[in-house]
């Protein structure tokens, strides 16, 4: 059968995988015991560029010609919930963002200096944990809970060193979202594997590979289809689904928390992983009704974005507005769209990252966000002015930064599936968000401030011109050469296309 | 057969060179030598140009200097650079016309000079890939590239009080006109895939030679005429989608509106893309094209009579003078095509001169205003006297590289669209008009304003910049020629590839 020639497993010597969820896990409890910074940073720092390493280690390693998960490793732990993991180029993908961005979040917490730092590495390291396993699992379930824990530690970040008073505020509403979201996954979920236990006499599972060859009534299809994506459609977050974000990212931390929640998507990883090989006729079905959204939210972002005068929530906005085109991409099926969606939302991921990280370089600084306050940063802070640019420009998908790569194989897809109007209405939702970016670019960095407020302004340390630099070279590297991250994933997303009845 | 070019890739060390210049400006610990080491990488990229001209032969009207290198194998997105006769004579002047800059800021740029220099070497280097990209892809990526470095420089080193405004105003009217034309190539490739038949991705093809020789449906070419149209429109600048310019002119630095009015990249897109990927669809819109160039002459010519700053009146009239050009390209003869690209060369020195001599102005005087100046001749008479020359280049006085250029230009468009060519003609009496009557009363007259019978005249380098402008146009103007030959044989390949149907024009001047 076609459906499961698809999700091949094959298996390796050692269990790489587990050790990619243990190491971050084992430092972050060794963490706990550590009193003193200076060790304390040396640790994570250690534990974070091993976890890079042995990132890189799983894409090297990979058979990037083929479409099967591999490194597969599976335990039964009980009748229902199994752990059983695998990889292939579209997770690698995700699980190298992860590590770089952990490596970064590491570096930047002491020079934010969020104390403890002990304690603060150790539930860094622990979301590092948990999204290690989210990128890793091919279990629905043990997705579903590995998703609360890490919405959960990512809330406590969020809670613990937040910069605004009105954080309870955020913290509720960030939790009544996540709540809602999981618990729509968890509906889901669970009718799948409902629907799995009745054809297979009462037998539970949630196993991707097992679920995915048991065919389901197109309702009940519908049904589950609009409880997975609306679940995971609220943290990505979705217009309409995004009314928690603005709050979190200007009462929560400034960078750590929106880094973990907006620079990896894990969205838009469990729709690709999950929704789209359980339920291609569903997802074929609604995609036009999701494009609809999705080209609506573009605009309602892109128009409150330019009227925000504080950069923290000018950024939410940016998340809500290139999620859509994201969405657009993903939704236009094919090969090229979900290549293009892949790299867009490795792009969107990474540049994001780096425009909070910038922010918090430039918060620490000044203990404002907002843009009428702020200006002349270029003068004294060139490499973050810099970083921050060339992050803005990525996400508007500039060529040259690995989001024009990436646009434009969403545009093809697009082209060909809903015609030009949504797709000349992506194009100028990016136009609309380099709007937004550039002003607030030239609002902070360029516009002239009083002489003695920057002069007050320290340099950059080494630290920050080290999360600076990567950034840089990471998206132009990217950008200029992209042909490695475009061979990776070809296959697997080949065979996704195929689901769908479409090749290449 | 001897090779001067000894197998070297020409065209990617004349793109090369100039980040390396940029790289080593931050490397040598001395802010101060920046400019030293721009002009030096800027010298050697002028050498480079001038071997890659030499090495060029004129008879073979296909592309020559190719490089080409897979850049995203899997979807047939390559490498590829070459130059034809419509565009190997840019790439020297372009240089010249950055040399011309980087001298002009030689002391007016005070605030960071690095960054400053290395963004010019920048934007030359990614002017010189638009110009000698033979990928869709790869121009389009020079194309926008070329946005960056104006953003800074227009942000931090403009002069006027808006140029914030007018940085974000440029690169937004470019990303929105980047639109289509990317919208236009992914179209393209498309049609060649369905034309080889063979499936996307394997069958995309975004080379310039293999799209120009694809057939088109006719609705599909008529679409992409009108994409690519509207995005080089933007940018050329065509009238009502100029706004942008006046102000980058008056508020952003003299290097900037120099570079913005003497490389007329958007009609260069005309000429390259329009024109010969949507052929049958430009000639049956050829009235549209001449259309938008009759506004633009009309325009332009009539806004630059209202103004009361000679900058603004520069930009207004290169709108203008663009229209021009417009309309010869309409024409779509060899006459009319030669006339635009002669024109075109003739842009960067006359209108990028001109700019450069108002920034020595206002670099002096801190104003060009009309109402604060005033017998800038009798104190400056170098700066007056270089300003009137290349400004009759600009009215194609005959003796000026402009007349040769306007006479092909006017001839041709009064063969093909005679009541467009009587406006034309109307539009170069205008230009006497606005040049004169601006000129006399900034240049000549009594000396009123301090700051202008305080000021020194050119000095020696911003003379070498005038004197070099000034006698290239004499010579041009003196000996065209040599430019009419090394474009026509390319210029007849663009129009036989043309239909039949196409305006003929049976004037043939210059022989």
């Amino acid at each position: 059968m076609e459906s499961t020639e698809t999700l091949v497993t094959t298996v390796h010597s050692f269990p790489v995988l587990a050790l990619l969820q243990l190491l971050p896990l084992g430092a972050a409890l060794a963490l706990i015991r550590v009193r003193r910074e200076g060790p304390a940073i040396a640790l994570g720092l250690a534990a974070a560029a091993a976890e890079l390493a042995l990132a890189a280690y799983l894409y090297v390693g990979l058979d990037h010609g083929s479409a099967a998960l591999q490194f597969a490793e599976r335990w039964s732990l009980s009748p229902a919930l199994n752990y059983h993991a695998g990889v292939d180029g579209v997770a690698v993908i995700f699980i190298l963002l992860t590590a770089l961005l952990s490596l970064l979040v590491v570096i930047y917490a002491p020079v934010r200096r969020l104390r403890p730092v002990p304690h603060f590495l150790a539930v860094a390291l622990a979301c590092e944990a948990t999204l290690m396993s989210l990128f890793t699992t091919l279990d629905l379930l043990w997705f579903v809970v590995v998703s609360a824990i890490e919405l959960g530690l990512v809330g406590y970040l969020m809670g613990r060193w937040a910069t605004s008073p009105a954080e309870d505020l955020a913290r509720q509403r960030y939790y009544e979202f996540m709540g809602t979201g999981l618990g729509l996954l968890l509906a889901g979920t669970l009718l799948l594997g409902w629907n799995y236990a009745a054809a297979n006499a009462g037998q539970w599972s949630f196993d991707l590979t097992e679920l995915a060859a048991v065919p389901m009534t197109p309702t009940l299809s519908s049904l589950t289809f609009f409880l997975l994506f609306y679940g995971l459609a609220i943290r990505t977050p979705l217009f309409p689904l995004h009314g928690w974000l603005p709050l979190v990212a200007e009462h929560g931390n400034v960078a750590v928390a929106p880094v973990f929640l907006l620079g990896l998507k894990v969205g838009i990883y469990g729709l690709v992983r999950f929704v789209f090989p359980l339920l291609p006729e569903a997802v074929d079905r609604w995609s036009p009704y999701v494009v609809a959204f999705a080209a609506a939210g573009i605009f309602y972002a892109a128009l409150l974005a330019l009227m925000q005068t504080n950069l923290r929530r000018l950024l939410a906005y940016a998340v809500v507005s290139h999620t859509s085109v994201l969405v657009i991409g993903l939704f236009s099926l094919g090969t090229a769209a979900f290549q293009g969606a892949v790299m867009l939302s490795a792009n969107f991921g990474l540049a994001i990252a780096g425009l909070l990280f910038m922010t918090g370089c430039v918060y620490l600084r000044t203990r404002t966000t907002d843009l009428d306050k702020l200006g002349g940063l270029f003068d004294r802070l060139p490499m973050i002015g810099i970083a921050f640019f060339v992050a803005g420009l990525s996400i508007v998908g500039m060529p040259g930064t690995p989001g024009f790569d990436a646009v434009h194989l969403m545009l093809e897809a697009a082209i060909a599936r809903f015609g030009a109007l949504v797709t000349i209405a992506a194009a100028l939702g990016n136009v609309a968000a380099a709007a937004f970016l550039l002003w607030a670019f030239q609002r902070a960095f360029l516009a002239p401030a009083s002489a003695e407020a920057t002069a007050k302004i320290p340099p950059a340390t080494w630290p920050e011109r080290v999360i600076a630099g990567v950034v840089i070279l990471v998206l132009l590297g990217a950008g200029f050469y992209s042909e490695p991250w475009l061979e990776v994933t070809d296959a697997p997303l080949t065979a996704l296309a195929a689901r769908f009845g479409l090749g290449h | 057969m001897t090779d001067p070019t000894l197998g070297l890739p020409l065209l990617s060390l004349l793109l090369l060179t100039l980040p390396a210049g940029a790289a080593l400006i931050w490397l040598v610990p001395d802010p101060g030598r920046a400019r030293w080491i721009a002009l030096a990488a800027a010298l050697v990229d002028l050498g480079i140009a001038v071997v890659a001209l030499a090495s060029f032969n004129p008879a073979n009207g296909d592309f020559q200097l190719i490089e080409r290198h897979p850049w995203i194998p899997s979807l047939n997105i390559d490498y590829a650079l070459g130059v034809d006769g419509l565009t190997v004579a840019f790439l020297p002047l372009t240089v010249l016309l950055v040399i011309g800059v980087i001298l002009a800021s030689w002391t007016s740029v005070r605030t960071m000079p690095r960054l400053y220099y290395t963004l010019l070497l920048l934007l030359e280097s990614t002017t010189i890939g638009v110009f000698c990209a033979l990928d869709t892809v790869l121009f389009f990526l020079f194309w926008e590239l070329t946005l960056i470095p104006i953003f800074f420089l227009v942000s931090l080193w403009g002069v006027g009080p808006n140029r914030r405004f007018a940085a974000v105003k440029y690169t937004l009217f470019m990303l929105v006109g980047g639109v289509p034309l990317l919208f236009a190539f992914i179209l393209l490739a498309f049609n060649h895939a369905e034309v080889v038949g063979v499936s996307v991705p394997a069958g995309l093809s975004f080379d310039y030679q293999t799209l120009r020789t694809t057939p088109l449906p006719d609705g599909l070419e008529l679409t992409v005429f009108l994409l690519l149209l509207a995005g080089f429109a933007v940018k050329t600048p065509v009238f009502p989608l100029h706004t942008w310019l006046p102000v980058l002119a008056s508020d952003g630095p003299v290097s900037v509106a120099a570079l913005m009015t003497g490389l007329k990249l958007g009609a260069y897109g005309l000429i390259r893309f329009v024109v010969p990927l949507a052929p049958d669809a430009a000639a049956d819109m050829h009235w549209l094209l001449a259309g938008l160039g009759v506004l633009g002459i009309l325009y332009g010519a009539l806004g630059a009579l209202a103004q009361t700053n000679l900058r603004r009146m520069l930009a207004f009239s290169s709108i203008s003078h663009v229209g021009l050009v417009v309309l010869g390209i309409a024409s779509l003869s060899i006459q009319g095509l030669q006339g635009a690209v002669f024109q075109l060369l003739n842009f960067t020195l006359v209108a990028g001169g001109l700019f450069l001599l108002a920034g020595f102005l206002h670099h002096r005087t801190g104003t060009t205003e009309v109402t604060s100046l005033g017998g800038v001749a009798q104190t400056m008479p170098l700066l007056a006297g270089g300003f009137l020359i290349l400004g009759l280049a600009s009215l194609g006085v005959p003796g000026t590289s402009g007349f040769p250029a306007e006479l092909l230009l006017i001839l041709s468009a009064l063969a093909s669209h005679t009541g467009a060519g009587l406006a034309a003609l109307f539009g170069a009496v205008l230009g006497a008009g606005y040049f004169l009557s601006l000129y006399r009363r900034v240049f000549l007259g009594p000396v009123t304003a301090p700051a202008v019978a305080e000021a020194l005249d050119l000095r020696r380098r911003e003379l070498a910049v005038a004197g070099a402008a000034c006698l290239l146009v004499l010579t041009l103007g003196l000996y065209p020629q040599g430019v009419l030959d090394l474009t026509r044989t390319a210029a007849e390949r663009w129009v036989a590839h043309l239909p039949a149907a196409a305006p003929a024009v049976a004037v043939a001047p210059g022989r």
